[in-house]
């Protein structure tokens, strides 16, 4: 539950008044409703007594419950509408506010090392659990504080009547309001977990039986493959089922409590009318009080049987939300040296042997350092550590803060300004032009009907490879006093890229 | 296309080489005839469906004589003689209720159990497509995008499929029935009613717009905060090495409140319309109220058959009202699953169409055959073959000859057919006309399958699967000792990290560029080593690494 904190925090910290309001509205909707039918109730069995005489029936104030009734009902309407607008702004308010979270935390260079291995398994697991996030707010807090507003509002009521009786109501509708659905949150955890489990699994092995089709024809496993598939589907298939069941049973309970309430409050309505302390009216409304007071609580059986997988997501996204010290704790080497690696051992999460063992290396200020070795050294390992995107098992490590340019050149779904202006967010467009007119790709911007306005897909879709590369590089070009372990050799290596496909692009 | 002796190494990074094994002497005749069910329906879910409809309407219906109940219990109190048949009505109305919501919970439960089996199916069906369309068919789904559809998307098939078709058969069966209830008591109620029911189709086409437009709304959020994120976050090292995390953090949330208020501009419209439709009903429920009541009190004393309604039945009427409008507001909230649901069902479908076969799918459970006793020679004849029917030939009157032992190079531009050329002699089309022969064997249909069986492949683009590296060489084959598979692993130069990495797996891009593809040359020399243990032959002019 604990896990739960951040996600809590975001709901109440930022703009409070939305997910506040859109709470309150919620009980105001349940409780209209509520009121709705008891005045509906009490008016009929009024005036149908008032209506035996003559004088009664025109003493009785006919226009003030009527206008009662038909206020309730707007009221009911526009507190509905209220509801949705504003839960449905403060959640889009907090996802948006949980995203930018998200992406500073998994940006810390620990994260940031893990997140690269494995790209497409935890993105994906990342959408799901930031929409699992949303059912916290929208499908528990929001109903189950209408619901108690309600059963509050229902046991005063009812308290009028008979004090004894409202109290044992109050009782039970908390009771069974608030403990039936906590039952069901309790047994649909472990099914909600496989349920999730499941599906990621499934989805990898749809991903491996068509991106290695190829492999599993040769190696003769398509059949098994698709077995794993079924027997996968079936996994999930039970874990449906079971959530379904909780689903149903969770329903019985509901509606067996319901109308237990109900039988209860004819009986001790008629009790209370025979004895003489209430009249036919209030024993109508106190009947059609109690048979809307249940209804509130029901939203909460979808919300208890997602409470499983939002509590997932919130332990595996809230670590990423906490605030960390700023990543320049690292050890500064003494003066004249960039790093100074002392016995540095570096063992990849879950390898049985380390990757760097006892490592020592001295890199002076400005000195060029080229690493050379056969693949699966450790090249990439080493300059990770240098760059602090991975910790050191035993040894020492000191280094200047430092960032590693990679072999990637990731362009980003956006026009081409803004891919440009992520190396240098002040630079003008005659800047910009000026970078990709040293990369060799002015020409062919200019020639763009949208010239640097043009967007991009993903991965830089929509410019060819050498195209992609050579705006990479004038990105490099803008990023003024870039200090890297190696930048150098990786601009030097990036432009020889860039040119190689800039040759093939051109057809030379 | 030029054929270049074995010396010659491919320039051409995108080369891809086809080892082609022995041919094994006794191969087994035809394999095993899986029979590959393809049922779409199953014959016996229609009536099941029905069944789980009917028991959730007859549940609905209880209703009817339980509010029956309730309003004799109040009629009784006003005429001062309830405290002895009290107990009966509570009875009545308990066990009533209890019935219903036991009965209703069948029904959900046989619609869901139905629901589940025809998501289990549709999958199958699909998996089944996609594993027998060729790889070199063109219009094959690319992986991503068949998982998320048959993985997170094809959920949103269980509760359309479940709750839809009860939903709708309710809205149209309840509201006739409360109508007539009511009708036999007063025809006034029954108007006011009525007047609501002509607007039912004007609230469906609002409530259709609605769920299009919320839908919609949800698609462009989802759609376009996840993907701003996810694209982000893949790009996350060049936003590193940029330095511009904090950038990039504030645009995404400038993007994301963007992105919220529009989204808000079109939720405003759109549950403005499902207003109207929670306010006729509001409105419908309060018009019946006031209408009995002032009936009641003989200010309207027209509108019931007799004389006036009694208490009773007043509240009988009331009681029924909200039950007219009920089935309605919750079709209207299963709508939303229906968008979802027929979208996924269409998607999934959509993968379920065979494309191109797979020459020998039927065949694809064949085991591995005994030792092969000699290297196959290989000739193609007068070969034609297209993609499509509608594109000009790849191959046109090619003819190949590979004599035992030879190694072969091919060079061309790319796009001359190098690929596809390697894909033909591994049987995953067979041509247009002419003919593939390996070790005097013709390529069909039949012996497509077998054939393979005596084949290594690497791709241009290895898929390194999400297991351990020794995992990855194997790939499931049975019979493989670790033995081979480390003097495979060795052979190709990865002995070393595989010892490190252990049981620690590899795969989604988890051993980049040069390893990814050592270690799928791992699996082809692997291949290559069964069943006799590693023959470096193959291996001895490996293509060059790109």
């Amino acid at each position: 539950m604990t896990s739960l904190r951040p996600i809590l925090v975001l709901f109440l910290s930022g703009n409070r008044f939305m997910p506040v309001a859109g709470a309150l509205l919620s009980a105001a909707t349940a409780l209209a409703g509520v009121a709705l039918l008891g005045l509906s109730g009490w008016f009929i069995t009024a005036t149908a007594i008032a209506g035996l005489s003559v004088t009664t029936a025109l003493a009785f104030d006919v226009f003030a419950p009527a206008a009662g009734i038909r206020f309730l009902a707007l009221v009911r309407t526009a507190a509905r509408y209220g509801e949705r607008l504003t839960t449905h702004d403060a959640t889009l308010g907090v996802l948006a506010e949980l995203r930018e979270g998200l992406f500073r935390g998994w940006a810390r260079p620990d994260m940031a090392a893990g997140l690269i291995k494995r790209p497409a398994r935890l993105l994906f697991r990342l959408t799901l659990d930031i929409d699992a996030l949303d059912s916290l707010y929208l499908r528990v807090l929001v109903p189950l504080f209408g619901a108690l507003v309600v059963a509050l509002a229902s046991g005063t009521v009812l308290g009028l009547i008979e004090p004894l009786f409202g109290t044992a109501i109050v009782f039970l509708l908390v009771l069974a309001g608030a403990g039936i659905p906590t039952v069901a949150a309790i047994a649909a955890k472990r099914p909600a977990e496989r349920r999730a489990h499941g599906l990621e699994i499934l989805r990898s092995h749809i991903i491996d039986l068509v991106a290695g089709h190829t492999e599993l024809i040769m190696a003769g496993q398509l059949a098994a493959r698709q077995q794993d598939a079924a027997t996968v589907d079936r996994y999930l298939a039970e874990s449906d089922d079971a959530l379904n069941r909780i689903e149903t049973k969770t329903g019985i309970a509901f509606g067996i409590v319901g109308t237990l309430l109900l039988s209860a409050t004819v009986v001790a309505m008629t009790l209370l009318a025979e004895t003489g302390s209430i009249d036919a009216p209030v024993a109508a409304l106190g009947i059609l009080v109690a048979f809307a007071a249940l209804e509130p609580f029901t939203p909460l059986r979808r919300g208890a049987l997602e409470l499983g997988r939002t509590l997932l997501a919130a332990r595996r996204i809230a670590p990423r939300l906490e605030v960390l010290p700023p990543e320049s704790a690292a050890l500064g080497p003494p003066a004249g040296l960039s790093v100074c690696l002392a016995h540095a051992t570096v063992r990849h999460a879950g390898a049985s042997a380390p990757t760097l063992r006892d490592v020592s290396l001295m890199i002076r200020d400005g000195q060029r350092v080229a690493l050379v070795g056969p693949s699966g050294a450790g090249k990439s390992t080493l300059l990770a550590l240098i760059a602090g995107e991975i910790a050191a098992e035993h040894g020492m490590v000191e280094r200047r803060v430092a960032t590693l340019l990679t072999q990637r050149t990731e362009l980003f779904q956006d026009c081409l300004r803004d891919n440009l202006r992520l190396a240098d967010p002040k630079a003008d467009d005659s800047r910009l032009l000026a970078a990709l007119e040293a990369a060799g790709l002015r020409e062919d911007v200019e020639a763009l009907p949208e010239k640097l306005d043009t967007r991009l897909g993903e991965g830089g879709f929509g410019l060819s490879g050498g195209q992609a590369r050579r705006l990479a590089l004038a990105r490099l070009f803008l990023r003024a006093g870039a200090r890297s372990p190696v930048p150098a050799r990786r601009a030097a290596m990036a432009a020889r890229r860039a040119d190689r496909g800039a040759r093939r692009a051109d057809g030379a | 296309m030029t054929k270049a002796g074995s010396i010659s190494a491919p320039e051409d990074r995108r080369a891809e080489a086809a080892v082609i094994g022995p041919c094994d002497a006794s191969r087994g005749e035809g394999g095993a005839d899986t029979d590959q069910c393809h049922a779409t329906m199953r014959p016996a879910s229609n009536a099941k469906a029905r069944t789980g409809s009917a028991l959730q309407i007859f549940a609905s219906t209880i209703w009817i004589p339980q509010a029956w109940l309730l309003a004799s219990a109040v009629g009784n109190i006003g005429a001062g003689d309830a405290a002895a048949s009290v107990w009966w009505y509570a009875t009545g109305v308990f066990v009533l209720g209890v019935l219903r919501s036991v009965l209703d919970a069948a029904g959900a439960r046989i619609a869901f159990r139905q629901a589940r089996h025809s998501l289990s199916d549709l999958r199958r069906d699909a998996l089944a497509a996609l594993a027998d369309r060729s790889p070199i068919d063109p219009a094959r789904p690319a992986s991503g995008l068949a998982a998320s559809t048959l993985a997170e998307q094809a959920e949103a098939i269980v509760p359309h499929v479940a709750r839809f078709q009860p939903a709708r058969l309710r809205a149209t069966i309840m509201p006739l029935l409360i109508f007539a209830c009511v009708f036999v008591w007063s025809w006034a109620a029954a108007l006011v009613l009525l007047i609501a029911a002509p607007l039912i189709p004007i609230f469906m086409a609002l409530i259709g717009w609605r769920a299009k437009a919320a839908s919609k709304a949800q698609l462009v959020e989802l759609g376009s905060m996840n993907a701003f994120l996810l694209d982000r976050l893949r790009g996350l090292a060049t936003i590193r090495s940029l330095g511009a995390v904090d950038m990039t953090a504030r645009r995404l949330r400038l993007d994301a409140e963007n992105l919220r208020l529009r989204t808000m501009a079109v939720l405003r419209i759109a549950f403005l319309s499902s207003a109207v439709l929670e306010l006729c009903s509001a409105l419908g429920v309060a018009m019946v109220a006031v209408y009995v009541g002032f009936h009641l009190l003989g200010q309207l004393p027209f509108g019931a058959w007799e004389t006036t309604l009694s208490l009773k039945e007043g509240l009988f009427i009331l009681l029924l009202a909200p039950a007219f409008f009920e089935p309605l507001r919750d079709l209207s909230t299963v709508w939303h699953d229906r968008a979802a649901g027929e979208a996924a069902m269409q998607a999934v479908r959509d993968l379920a169409q065979q494309g191109t076969l797979l020459p020998g799918a039927q065949d694809e459970d064949l085991p591995f055959g005994p030792a092969p006793s000699s290297p196959p020679g290989v000739r193609i004849e007068k070969l034609r073959f297209r993609h499509a029917s509608n594109t000009e030939p790849v191959f046109d009157g090619f003819d190949l000859d590979v004599v035992p032992g030879e190694h072969v190079a091919l060079l061309g531009s790319s796009g001359s057919g190098k690929s596809t050329l390697l894909a033909l002699l591994s049987g995953f089309a067979l041509p247009e006309s002419g003919r593939i022969l390996i070790g005097g064997e013709v390529m069909s249909q039949r012996t497509a399958a077998a054939l393979r069986r005596r084949m290594a492949f690497i791709g241009q683009r290895p898929h390194i699967f999400p297991a351990t590296l020794a995992g990855n060489v194997t790939l499931g084959r049975p019979g493989i000792s670790r033995k081979v598979v480390r003097k495979a692993l060795d052979l190709v130069g990865l002995g070393a990290v595989a010892a490190r990495r252990g049981a620690a797996p590899v795969g989604e891009g988890g051993a980049p560029g040069e390893g990814r593809r050592r270690s799928a040359r791992a699996v082809l020399a692997c291949r290559e080593a069964r069943p006799r243990g590693l023959r470096s032959r193959a291996l001895s002019q490996p293509p060059k690494p790109g």
